[in-house]
């Protein structure tokens, strides 16, 4: 363990404790402990506050008899150091830290190599300039044939994979797959276009995903970090893909919207996309975004969160497919959902229950209209 | 004399208005030397002078609104408003450089008086310093070469008894500072640097000398600043002066005392030496004006005349 | 004209300070505004012989023998140069330059800024600087090498020429020239022709100068040796020891571009840059001392303007920051020779 983080002080400055005696709480990774105090006498300072992330063997508060003369503890100094004192040893550069010279990173950037992967062989383990050559020649995948055409990397194109491979790197994906019977929601559907208000299926999902989202607030939070936030606008963005471009409209406050609200919305949007006249408004603010490869024949896919957002939904082909029904086997439209979560911010059990909801909405879609 | 005192008092007031960022040092008192001395200049001949230059540059036949235009650090200045106070220079009328270091201008115009010599003119270079200059490096380097390589320079040292508030008394065992010209085999000679007349005959006599061919010579002007050191100087520089030393010597005032003897001699009446002051303050206004109303140097050609060429 | 001149009567061989004499005699002879001043210029040729004969030739008027008067040599020189005449005054020694420091700094520097543009000073201030190892031992207060300061006084030009084609050309410039220049030569430069054991460790110390005068011009570096695998800026001295250097490790497949600003103010930042560029291995070698030295300003701009070239940090090879030593053993340690340039190298191209 490397670190905790204090939950909560269950004794306050100037408190007696015992020796022995709980005096706060503190969460580890694994588990929540106490922690005792080593001595009896009384709660002088407390150092090391609530929802603090504490390092191992740092001081955390001070025990004594009043009127003791705490100053030496270096987390006790309000004033900072007028001079610095001068570094007696180099600062240890911790490990996350690449060590690279100036030209290297140029040529990795010029030839888009991760420096994450390449191996320093300059001083200090820095990475030089002929590490990264040596890196691009190095084929990691079997040589290409030999014609090619060549376009960098750049543009939207760049920004996409910038922001998935941040995504990648730091959101820890999990994905959990569920069928769901689209019987009901065909039916509906169906009334909607006789009516002359068509709905397309995917707006039925996005209602159907908007109220969950109200109800599990924790699947529309964003990850700033060490902060995790959590939206008051249920805000779902809906993937739409274009030639070579991933564009993200967002409905905002699906949650509030009627379907034919939503409806509307997404069909604007989507046009706007389409003629790439989407304002950058438009594209920004989401907390949830739905994918659907369905109109590809795609059965099942497990699509990249959007950073920051906690989850994503991937929504297949509906297929009319055989299924048990009250003793016998019967044909029913059904659709394959993965949901993709961060594993960071929630556990498997809510996401189940989330997409449970999702589901239950629309095998009863009656729900979506209220 | 007029044109030098209505400058600087002009000038003094514009200080103590704040209109110019500039350290400021008054001439008014000495107005005699620099007028005897120029008087007896032509207008190739050369100055050197100090960091208490107006007067020397205006005697010299300094512009008026060019020197004011470089006060207030303007554009049309002598000096495109690069130099100030302490630095001007008009090459066309032999104003070789104010400088603002003491002392400075000794070797400079032992330069000058080389480059003469050495271009067979007959010009003469007069280089005005100060009693704190006197005990500079500077000066005795400068002084010993003049004198050794028989520079056309006349070396006019306006002893006005103080080094900013250090009485020669205080920085010298001399009471003579014209005796130091014995040390460098240099003639040395005083004159009465309240009288105009008096200067401007030693001036004279001095540069004929030079002209000549025989030499150098080191001239002593005994005068007094009326004001500070600078314009700000506290009471005007009371406070290392007394008040009785101030009052005898504004007794002596250079300006009334030719005035007095213009009239008495019938050279000009007293209405006529008024008119003159009017049409002074008159000349004073216009460079003032023309100041004001000059462009100020333009921030993106603060890098020109660093040098002449680039290469 | 600049660069290589038209015509090359390339048929005699001169060391430095002979071509330093043939640019101030060659000028004093085209133009007679042209004359020289300083401290046993006259009578004794020059302290190092670059006025010998010219008494004879020219007269007391325009060679001066004058008393010990630094303050009066530099002052007395801007005098002349700002009502017509061309000076060329030689401080003896750069060690005494503080003797005149207000002069040069607070006087000439500033002639043509502070007066608008009014008036110039064409001066040449030329002065011996370095250390004489391991010809003879100067000591502290007769062998340093100042020109940093110089560098640092905006108005004044600076210029290190290392061998003698380069000298001549500079000179002519200078002279030629209407801003006030500081000439600094190093003193071991001077004596390849009466010292044969500088000529054969250092071959660029003599060479072929073209009789005629030109022109070299101010502010652009010569490439003295051309590579691929590091770059040294190097000046004066530490030029002729850097090729030594250069030529030593080519046995070892080193590669090393060897560049000489030949001026420091203006400096020749492009040819420079690109060098580093090429090479993204730099070293800069220069006899000050290092702190606050001419390696430390080169290095500073290297590093502003040619950061994302770099693959190792800037090397300075300078000397260490103590007054020049007296004895021999001190002395080749405390100033740069071929060992510290070379490790410098080594740990470019090889680091640990």
């Amino acid at each position: 363990m490397e670190e905790g983080l204090i939950t909560k002080w269950l004794r306050h400055e100037g408190d007696a404790v015992s020796e022995g005696e709980a005096i706060c709480e503190i969460e580890t990774e694994k588990t929540t402990d106490e922690i005792q105090a080593p001595t009896s006498g009384v709660l002088l300072k407390i150092v090391r506050k609530e929802g603090k992330a504490v390092p191992v063997n740092a001081v955390i508060a001070a025990i004594g008899s009043p009127g003791d003369d705490i100053s030496s503890i270096p987390e006790l100094s309000a004033a900072p150091t007028l001079a610095p004192t001068p570094p007696t040893e180099e600062l240890e550069l911790s490990l996350e830290r690449i060590r690279i010279s100036p030209s290297a990173r140029r040529l990795a950037r010029e030839r888009g190599i991760d420096i994450g992967k390449i191996k320093g062989t300059g001083p200090g383990r820095r990475i030089v300039a002929e590490d990264v050559l040596k890196a691009a020649e190095k084929p990691e995948t079997p040589a290409p044939p030999q014609g090619y055409k060549s376009t960098p990397l750049m543009g939207h194109r760049k920004v996409i994979a910038d922001r998935l491979s941040l995504s990648a790197r730091t959101a820890v994906q999990v994905p959990i797959t569920m069928e769901v019977d689209m019987t009901s929601a065909s039916k509906l559907k169906a009334d909607q276009e006789r009516a002359g208000t068509p709905i397309p299926y995917n707006d039925l999902i996005i209602k159907a995903v908007a109220m969950s989202l109200e109800e599990f607030p924790r699947m529309n939070t964003m990850v700033l970090g060490e902060e995790l936030r959590t939206m008051e606008e249920v805000n779902v963005g809906i993937a739409v893909g274009l030639e070579d471009d991933l564009l993200v409209p967002v409905i905002r406050n699906a949650n509030r919207l009627s379907l034919a609200e939503i409806s509307r919305n997404a069909n604007n949007l989507i046009e706007r996309a389409r003629s790439h006249a989407l304002t950058t408004k438009e594209m920004s603010g989401g907390t949830f975004t739905v994918s659907n490869l369905g109109m590809y024949e795609v059965d099942l896919f497990a699509p990249v969160i959007n950073p920051p957002e906690t989850a994503i939904l991937g929504v297949g082909r509906i297929v009319r497919k055989p299924v048990v029904s009250g003793g016998s086997v019967v044909i029913r439209p059904m659709v394959t959902f993965t949901l993709v979560f961060d594993h960071r911010v929630v556990d498997g059990v809510l996401a189940a229950k989330f997409l449970q909801r999702v589901k239950q909405l629309l095998e009863a879609p009656e729900k979506l209209s209220a | 004399m007029v044109r030098i005192r209505q400058f600087e008092e002009r000038l003094a007031g514009i200080c103590a208005r704040g209109e110019i960022p500039a350290l400021v040092h008054t001439y008014v008192g000495e107005e005699a030397v620099a007028v005897g001395a120029c008087s007896a200049l032509r207008k190739e001949d050369y100055i050197t002078s100090t960091h208490r230059g107006h007067g020397h540059c205006i005697a010299k036949g300094g512009d008026l609104r060019k020197m004011m235009a470089e006060l207030f650090g303007k554009e049309t200045g002598y000096c495109k408003g690069r130099g100030g106070s302490m630095h001007i220079a008009a090459p066309d009328i032999g104003i070789v450089g104010c400088t603002g270091i003491a002392g400075a201008g000794i070797p400079i115009a032992a330069g000058v008086g080389l480059s003469i010599k050495m271009r067979k003119t007959d010009q003469v270079c007069v280089s005005f310093f100060g009693d704190g200059s006197s005990n500079t490096g500077a000066f005795h380097e400068g002084m010993n070469l003049a004198a050794l390589w028989e520079l056309p320079v006349v070396y006019v040292l306006e002893n006005n008894l103080y080094a900013i508030s250090t009485p020669i008394s205080k920085a010298t065992r001399l009471r003579k500072l014209s005796d130091r010209a014995a040390a460098y085999g240099m003639r040395g000679v005083v004159a009465d640097g309240m009288d105009v007349l008096s200067v401007y005959e030693a001036v004279t006599d001095a540069v004929v000398r030079a002209r000549r061919g025989e030499g150098p010579t080191l001239l002593e002007c005994k005068t007094y600043r009326f004001r500070g050191h600078f314009e700000g100087d506290p009471k005007m520089g009371e406070t290392y002066r007394t008040k009785q030393e101030m009052e005898e010597w504004e007794r002596r005032d250079a300006i009334p005392k030719l005035a007095d003897r213009i009239v008495k001699d019938r050279k000009a009446t007293q209405a006529e030496l008024d008119a003159i002051n009017q049409e002074v303050i008159k000349e004073i206004d216009d460079a003032v004006a023309f100041a004001k109303a000059s462009a100020s140097p333009r921030p993106e050609d603060v890098a020109k005349y660093v040098f002449v060429s680039e290469k | 004209m600049f660069g290589k001149p038209i015509a090359m009567s390339e048929t005699r061989e001169l060391d430095f300070a002979e071509a330093i004499r043939e640019a101030i005699r060659q000028e004093m002879l085209r133009d007679k505004t042209v004359f020289v001043l300083g401290e046993d210029v006259g009578k004794f040729g020059g302290l190092f012989g670059c006025t010998k004969g010219f008494l004879e030739e020219f007269g007391e008027e325009r060679v001066r023998d004058t008393p010990i008067s630094e303050a009066a040599i530099i002052g007395s020189a801007l005098g002349a140069a700002v009502t017509g005449m061309h000076p060329i005054a030689e401080l003896e020694f750069m060690d005494f330059i503080g003797c005149g420091m207000d002069q040069l700094v607070n006087q000439m520097a500033k002639t043509r800024y502070m007066f608008g543009g009014s008036m110039k000073a064409p001066v040449v201030l030329r002065t011996p600087c370095g250390s004489r190892y391991p010809i003879a031992s100067g000591a502290a207060q007769h062998c340093q090498s100042l020109e940093a300061w110089f560098m640092h006084v905006p108005g004044l030009k600076v210029a290190t020429p290392s061998t003698p084609y380069d000298a001549k050309g500079l000179l002519i410039s200078a002279i030629r020239g209407e801003d006030p220049v500081l000439f600094v030569e190093h003193k071991l430069l001077y004596y390849a022709k009466r010292m044969p054991s500088l000529r054969e460790p250092y071959p660029a110390l003599i060479q072929k100068v073209p009789e005629e005068p030109y022109l070299i011009p101010f502010g652009k570096a010569d490439i003295k040796r051309p590579g691929e695998d590091v770059t040294v800026v190097a000046t004066m001295m530490m030029v002729h020891k850097s090729l030594r250097v250069a030529e030593d490790l080519s046995k070892k497949g080193i590669s090393m571009e060897v560049i000489d600003p030949r001026t420091l103010v203006p400096l020749d930042k492009l040819t420079i840059i690109n060098s580093v560029k090429k090479t993204g291995k730099v070293a800069v070698v220069s006899e000050d001392a290092k702190t606050g030295g001419v390696a430390a300003e080169i290095a500073a701009m290297i590093m502003e303007e040619a950061f994302d070239y770099l693959d190792a940090p800037v090397r300075r090879v300078s000397a260490l920051d103590v007054p020049i030593p007296y004895a021999p053993v001190l002395e080749s340690t405390a100033v740069p020779q071929e060992r510290q340039i070379t490790e410098a190298i080594l740990d470019l191209v090889e680091p640990k």
